[in-house]
């Protein structure tokens, strides 16, 4: 029995309303359009296309990457010994970057990721279009 | 789901041909399998130098692995389309 139902009967044992008035709201309910089908499903795939448009080329690329395959990727990390950890980011720190790697953790990646279903990158060049996107 | 094989396609403009093979996986572990046990000792003393638990990071390599199911690559120039599918 669905949370507004159970109101309405409620308030009908107690009182506050007839019986048909309960009558209405509960046809009312039931006429109701259903509530979208869930949450939109997460994408599982991250696609990156490539054409390129140059005379005489005709290059085309298509890739597409499972995104399990990026959460068990980006966990390596986790798994980079403390001496290489170090040289990592001094010369990431050298190169501008002030980025640690120690402060990656996997909640933080999954996070990161499952902000990736937003994401679509489009390069619209004279001669290359490349897209990246999820699906 | 582990993959189970890789589909790779070679097609050349020039010559009109179209190469393709399905390479079952379970055959690639097996032709691989003496040249990984040749080379687990030698992984396990790189671990042991570089003070890394060798398990978590097999394990990760097993995780990638399994991941790659669904990736598809596609390459396509004048003269030539080559494809790899993992499914």
């Amino acid at each position: 029995m669905n949370e507004n139902r159970r109101q309405i009967l409620e308030m009908l044992a107690a009182g506050k309303i007839t019986a048909d008035e309960a009558e209405r709201l509960i046809s009312a309910i039931e006429s109701e359009p259903p509530a979208p089908a869930g949450v939109k499903p997460k994408p599982k795939y991250i696609r990156v296309v490539v054409d390129d448009n140059k005379k005489g080329t005709g290059t085309k690329a298509n890739i597409r990457v499972p995104m399990q395959l990026l959460r068990s990727g980006v966990k390596l990390a986790a798994l980079i010994p403390l001496q290489a950890r170090d040289h990592v980011n001094s010369a990431l720190h050298d190169h501008g970057v002030a980025f640690d790697l120690s402060q990656i953790n996997p909640k933080n990646l999954e996070e990161l990721i499952d902000q990736l279903d937003e994401l679509t990158v489009d390069v619209d060049d004279k001669d290359v279009k490349v897209r990246v996107f999820c699906e | 789901m582990i993959p189970y094989s890789a589909a790779i396609q070679i097609r050349s403009e020039r010559s009109r041909s179209t190469q393709r093979w399905i390479i079952p996986f379970w055959l690639a572990g097996i032709l691989l399998l003496p040249v990984a046990l040749l080379l687990l000792p030698l992984v396990l003393l790189v671990c042991a130098i570089a003070r890394i638990n060798p398990f978590p990071l097999l394990g990760a390599f097993w995780k990638i692995f399994v991941a790659l199911k669904g990736t598809t690559v596609d390459v396509q120039d004048q003269h030539h389309f080559v494809s790899v599918q993992i499914s």
